[in-house]
């Protein structure tokens, strides 16, 4: 395959055909958010905040899942996108709806770190049912909050394309889906051992170490 | 590299499932761990992926349900045709809300999205039985041939 050449923020960049915009952005030092993005996986392309403006498309584009093509400007900060991005993020956050305030790995959580980048606040969307589940904590390894889960599906695929266990699916539909084990139940230790991949790879706080006692 | 479990049967086994729960509903009246579990093996697929399929589907009923399911269209067209007054209606028949079902084990009372029928909204399902362009007044002569 050869190269291509592309037009990102301004810059004239050579990149190879089948690249993602996101690899060229990358590769070039230029940054662009993800959240359900994993490296050298297949994307799946569902949180939206890599979206990018590409000159002459009607619609915005994910830049993890979209091949570059000769020719392409590509503005990845305009205001147009920084605008698109924060209802994206606020979004994100509306569904989020865990107990933040006394999680001491917030600091860690990619979705509130985004949040104050952008600098978008409180969520205003009203929800008719918060998404709410308790926490699991029975299993040693992994302590699972779901109701901080905003179904980004990094686990179900780190579990099932990565580590080859497969213990994580998507269950249910729309605003109830969850990433569910078995038969929607807490993780068992004989499922799930200790490889930690998917806490390792969890934006936000839903999957955690469980605190040592 | 091993193909994952899923991958395996990507081409064959997983497109296998859907009827295979679809049938198994059907005969059982609802899919439970075992009847999930069994396909699971059969499929060589992992139980929480057979589960994940099972409750994506409105028409695979998962929890126990009654002898006969009325499953009401929730979408705009029915609810611009005023679904909200037969649900009314249906609620105060069977003394059932959404999601439940009856003491006797007679009915399963669900909202679903779309069942294909907005020409003759506001529409329902009993079982297999379309019944279109209903009023609130209508619901009790059709729920008393299934009583
Ligand atoms: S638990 Fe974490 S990794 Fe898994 S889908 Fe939710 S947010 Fe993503
Ligand atoms: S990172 Fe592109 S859609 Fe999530």
């Amino acid at each position: 395959m050869g190269n291509v050449n592309v037009n990102i923020d301004g810059r004239k960049i050579r990149v190879r055909e089948g690249s993602t915009i996101l690899e060229a952005a990358t590769a070039n030092g230029i940054t662009i958010p993800t959240l359900c993005h994993i490296k050298g996986q297949v994307p799946s392309g569902v949180c939206r905040v890599c979206v990018v403006e590409v000159e002459g498309s009607r619609t915005m584009m994910g830049a993890c899942h979209t091949p570059v093509a000769e020719g392409m400007v590509i503005h990845s900060k305009s205001p147009k996108v920084i605008a698109v991005r924060k209802v994206i993020v606020e979004l994100l956050l509306t569904a989020h709806t865990g107990d933040c305030v006394n999680d001491s790995n917030a600091e860690n959580c990619a979705l509130h770190n985004l949040a104050s980048d952008y600098e978008v606040g409180a969520p205003h969307f009203n929800v008719r049912n918060p998404r709410f589940y308790p926490a699991e904590e029975s299993n040693p390894y992994v302590k699972r909050d779901m109701s901080k889960c905003i179904l980004c599906r990094k686990c179900v695929k780190v579990c099932g394309e990565v580590v080859r266990k497969d213990v994580l699916s998507i269950g249910y539909r729309g605003f109830r889906s969850k990433v569910v084990s078995g038969f929607d139940e807490a993780l068992t230790a004989e499922a799930c051992r200790d490889c930690l991949k998917c806490i390792e790879h969890c934006p936000t706080g839903a999957l955690s170490a469980p605190a040592r006692v | 590299m091993v193909p994952s479990k899923k991958e395996a049967l990507s081409e064959n086994g997983r497109a296998g499932l859907l009827p295979a729960l679809k049938d198994r509903a059907g005969r059982e009246g609802c899919l439970n761990r075992e009847s999930m579990s069994g396909l699971a093996g059969q499929y060589h697929l992992p139980l929480n992926e057979v589960y994940g399929v099972s409750t994506f589907y409105a028409f695979l009923p998962v929890l126990p349900t009654g002898k006969n399911i009325i499953r009401v269209c929730r979408c705009l067209p029915c609810h611009l045709k005023d679904a909200q007054a037969v649900i009314g209606s249906i609620k105060k028949e069977l003394g059932i809300a959404p999601g439940e079902t009856s003491g006797d084990g007679k009915f399963s009372f669900e909202l679903v999205s779309c069942i294909g029928a907005c020409d003759q909204a506001p529409a329902m399902m009993i079982n297999d039985k379309l019944y279109g362009d209903l009023t609130p007044a209508g619901i009790a002569e059709i729920l008393k041939s299934y009583a």
